[in-house]
C-alpha cells in the first residue's frame, strides 16, 4: 500500500553552474515512495546532472536536497538504500556475468530475486559464463540493470536506462521497474524514451535548458 | 614521400644515439670478466636466456607486424603490395632485432668471459646474439601469418625458459672458440633463411591480425605519449579477459560484505595459471642474479625489492578498478575501509610468499648469511600489501606539477611522484629488511621482530589514515 505523504526525495531550488554557465536553475522536485519519475528534456538540459545531484556525486550544488530525510552523500550507508545505474561501469576483470550478479546478494546479505531469475528476467541466461566485455553494449546495459535490480534498495536512480536496448526488451525493462515500485521502491530515471515513460506510467518532469 | 630534411633528421638521430650509447657500451665491454666459474656462467646464461624468452614473448604480444592506425585502416586493406606498405615496419623490426642482439651479445660475453680473446669472442657473440634475435623476430612474423609457426614460437619461448632453468641449476662451462664460432655460423644461416621466409610471408599475414596488432601498439604508444601507464594496464587486462572462455564458480557461501567483493581477486589469480607460474618462478631470479654476480649484488637486492612489491601489486586489480571507476563498489554499497582491509589480504600473502621464497633462494646460493631469512617474507607482508594498495589507489600522473631544474637535468615531478607512490610506503615498511640485506647483521632475530612490528604498524597506519575512496 502506497503512503503518498512519505517523501523519498525533496529538492528545493537546486542550482548548479558549470564552466561559467548555469546547468540547473532552480529545480524543485518531490518524489514520494512508490513513485516512478521520468526526468525528460533535450540534450544539455541537465537530466544526468540532476541525477548526480540526487546521488550526492555532484560538487558545487546550491539549494537543498534531501534523500530519505538526509542530504545525499557518496558513502556506503547511502548506497545501501540507493542503487544508481549511470554510465557503464568498469567491470571487474576476470569475472563472468553470473559472478558479477552473485556478488550483489553476497555483499548485501540478501537479494530481491535469485541469480537465475535475474539472468532470465534480463535475457542473460545464455551469456551467464561470458565476461561482460565480450558482450554487446545492450547486453552490458542489461547486466547493469540486473545488478541494480537483484540487490535490495529503496531508491533506484537510472540515467538513460534504455541505452543500447532493443525495443522488445524495453517492455521487460518497464515490467521490472513497475515490479520494483510495487514492492515499495521508488524510481527516478532520466530518459529520452517516451514509450518507456508511458509503459511504466512514470510521472514526467521536464527540464528546460538553463 | 621522404624529404631531405626527414633523411637528415633520421641520420642525425642515429648518430646521436650511437654517440650517446657508445661510452656505455665501451664501459660495459671494459668490465667483461676474463674467466668465469661454470656455476656463475650458468647463472649468467640463465639470465640471458630469460631475457631472450621475454623478447620473444613481447614480439608475440605486440604483433610484431604493426603499423600506424591510419595505415592499418587504409593502406593495409588496400590492393597496394603489402610489403611496400609495411616497409617502414620491417625496418623498425630489423633495428629492434639488431639492438636486442647487441644486448644479448654483451650478456653472453659477461656471462662466459672473454678468456683473453676479446676481439674473437666479441665477434662471435655479436654474430650469435644478432642471429638469434633476428631469427626470433622472423619466427614471430611467421607466427602472425600462420598458427603452425605460432606453435613453434611458443615452443622456442618454452625452450629458452627451460634452458635458463637448466643453466641456473647445472651451470655452464665456457665453450671453446671453435664450438661458439660454429654455433654462431649455424645461427646466422638459420636467421637468414628465417628472415627471407618472413619477408615472403609478409604478403600473407591476415589483415585483421595486422589491424589488431596495430591497435595494441597504438594503445601502447598513446599510453606512453600521455604517460598514463595505468591506462595501458587496463587495455592489456581487458583484452586478455575479453578473449577468455570462463566458467562461473559459486562464491563461498559464508562470504558476506566487503570480503565477498574482495574474493574476486583470488578467483582472478587462479584463473591465470601461466601468470601465477611466472610470478612463482620469478622468485628465483634474485638468487640467479646473485649467483651470476658471485655475491649479493645491488642488482639482486633491487630484484628482491621490485619483485616482492610487483607480486603484491599483481593482486590489486580490484582495488585499482574501485578507485578508477567507483560505480560497482557504489552499487555493492561496500566501500571504504572495510573493503580496503579485505582487499589487503591477498597482496599480503602474495608479496610475503614471493619475498620469503626469494630470500630462501638467496640463502641457498650462499648470498646471505646464516639464519632463517625467509621469515622476513611473512614479517614484511603487511608493509608490501600497504605499498601495493597505495600504488593501486594512486591517481594518474599530474603533468601540471612543476619541472625542477637540477645539475643532472630537468626533473618532472609529476611522473616521479607517480612512480614513487606505493614504493615509498613499501620501502618505509620494509626498512628493517633492507637494512639487513645491505648491512650483514650478526643476528637476524631482533631484526625479524622489528620488521614484523614495524611493517604491521606501517600497514595499520595506512589503512587507518587513508581517506577511503570512493566512499
Amino acid at each position: 500500500m502506497r503512503r503518498a505523504s512519505e517523501a523519498v526525495i525533496e529538492a528545493v531550488d537546486v542550482r548548479l553552474d558549470l564552466g561559467g554557465g548555469p546547468v540547473l536553475a532552480g529545480v524543485d522536485l518531490r518524489v514520494d515512495r512508490g513513485d516512478i519519475v521520468a526526468v525528460l528534456g533535450e540534450n544539455g538540459s541537465g537530466k544526468s546532472t540532476l541525477l548526480r545531484c540526487l546521488a550526492g556525486l555532484q560538487p558545487g550544488v546550491s539549494g537543498e536536497i534531501r534523500v530519505f530525510q538526509r542530504p545525499p552523500v557518496d558513502a556506503a550507508w547511502f548506497w545501501r538504500d540507493v542503487a544508481c545505474v549511470a554510465d557503464e561501469p568498469a567491470w571487474y576483470p576476470g569475472l563472468t556475468v553470473r559472478e558479477h550478479l552473485e556478488m550483489m546478494p553476497a555483499v548485501h546479505g540478501e537479494a530481491r530475486m535469485r541469480v537465475d531469475a535475474a539472468l532470465d528476467a534480463f535475457g542473460l541466461t545464455k551469456r551467464a559464463d561470458m565476461a561482460p566485455l565480450a558482450m554487446s553494449t545492450g547486453q552490458r546495459q542489461r547486466l547493469s540493470m540486473a545488478m541494480a535490480m537483484i540487490r535490495p534498495s529503496r531508491l533506484l536512480l537510472l540515467d538513460e536506462p534504455e541505452r543500447g536496448l532493443d525495443p522488445a526488451f524495453r517492455e521487460r525493462l518497464a515490467a521490472a521497474v513497475t515490479g520494483y515500485t510495487a514492492e515499495g521502491g521508488t524510481v527516478v530515471m532520466a530518459t529520452h524514451d517516451l514509450p518507456l515513460v508511458e509503459a511504466t506510467g512514470a510521472r514526467p518532469v521536464t527540464l528546460e535548458a538553463a | 614521400m621522404k624529404t631531405w630534411s626527414d633523411r637528415y633528421t633520421a641520420v642525425l638521430g642515429a648518430a646521436m644515439a650511437v654517440l650517446l650509447l657508445a661510452p656505455a657500451g665501451a664501459a660495459a665491454l671494459a668490465n667483461v670478466p676474463g674467466q668465469v666459474e661454470p656455476s656463475r656462467a650458468g647463472a649468467g646464461i640463465a639470465l640471458v636466456a630469460l631475457a631472450y624468452a621475454g623478447y620473444l614473448a613481447l614480439a608475440r604480444v605486440f604483433g610484431p607486424v604493426a603499423t600506424s592506425a591510419a595505415d592499418a585502416a587504409w593502406l593495409v586493406l588496400s590492393p597496394l603490395p603489402r610489403r611496400r606498405v609495411l616497409r617502414r615496419t620491417v625496418m623498425v623490426l630489423g633495428a629492434v632485432s639488431l639492438v636486442a642482439g647487441l644486448v644479448v651479445a654483451l650478456g653472453l660475453l659477461s656471462a662466459t668471459g672473454v678468456q683473453g680473446q676479446l676481439a674473437l669472442r666479441l665477434l662471435v657473440a655479436v654474430v650469435l646474439g644478432t642471429s638469434v634475435t633476428v631469427g626470433g623476430m622472423a619466427v614471430a612474423v611467421l607466427a602472425q601469418a600462420s598458427s603452425a609457426w605460432d606453435g613453434w614460437l611458443l615452443a622456442a619461448i618454452v625452450v629458452a625458459v627451460v634452458l635458463a632453468v637448466l643453466a641456473a641449476i647445472h651451470g655452464a662451462a665456457t665453450p671453446s672458440p671453435a664450438v661458439t664460432a660454429a654455433a654462431a655460423s649455424a645461427s646466422a644461416v638459420a636467421a637468414a633463411a628465417l628472415a627471407r621466409r618472413a619477408w615472403a610471408a609478409l604478403e600473407r599475414v591476415p589483415a585483421h591480425r595486422i589491424l589488431e596488432a596495430s591497435t595494441r601498439t597504438g594503445n601502447v604508444a598513446t599510453a606512453a605519449v600521455v604517460m598514463d601507464p595505468g591506462a595501458l594496464t587496463w587495455i592489456i587486462e581487458d583484452a586478455h579477459w575479453r578473449r577468455q572462455e570462463l566458467r562461473s564458480r559459486p562464491l563461498p557461501r559464508r562470504l558476506r560484505g566487503a570480503p565477498a567483493l574482495a574474493w574476486a581477486e583470488w578467483r582472478r589469480l587462479v584463473r591465470r595459471p601461466p601468470r601465477l607460474a611466472v610470478l612463482t618462478a620469478s622468485s628465483a631470479l634474485p638468487a640467479v642474479a646473485a649467483h651470476a654476480g658471485g655475491r649479493l649484488t645491488p642488482v639482486a637486492v633491487v630484484a628482491v625489492a621490485v619483485g616482492a612489491l610487483a607480486a603484491a601489486a599483481a593482486c590489486t586489480a580490484g582495488a585499482r578498478r574501485d578507485v578508477h571507476d567507483p560505480s560497482l563498489p557504489r552499487l555493492a554499497a561496500a566501500g571504504g575501509r572495510p573493503l580496503l582491509v579485505a582487499r589487503s589480504v591477498l597482496p599480503a600473502l602474495a608479496g610475503g610468499a614471493w619475498l620469503g621464497s626469494a630470500l630462501a633462494g638467496l640463502s641457498m646460493v650462499g648470498a646471505l648469511g646464516a639464519g632463517p631469512w625467509w621469515l622476513f617474507g611473512p614479517a614484511a607482508a603487511p608493509a608490501l600489501a600497504a605499498g601495493a594498495l597505495r600504488m593501486a589507489r594512486r591517481r594518474p600522473i599530474d603533468h601540471s606539477m612543476p619541472v625542477i631544474p637540477t645539475p643532472v637535468g630537468a626533473l618532472p615531478t609529476g611522473p616521479i611522484i607517480w612512480a614513487l607512490t606505493g614504493a615509498d610506503l613499501a620501502s618505509l615498511g620494509c626498512a628493517p629488511l633492507l637494512t639487513a640485506l645491505t648491512g650483514h647483521p650478526a643476528a637476524l632475530g631482533p631484526l625479524l621482530i622489528v620488521q614484523g612490528l614495524f611493517g604491521t604498524a606501517v600497514a595499520a597506519a595506512f589503512l587507518l589514515t587513508t581517506r577511503p575512496r570512493p566512499h
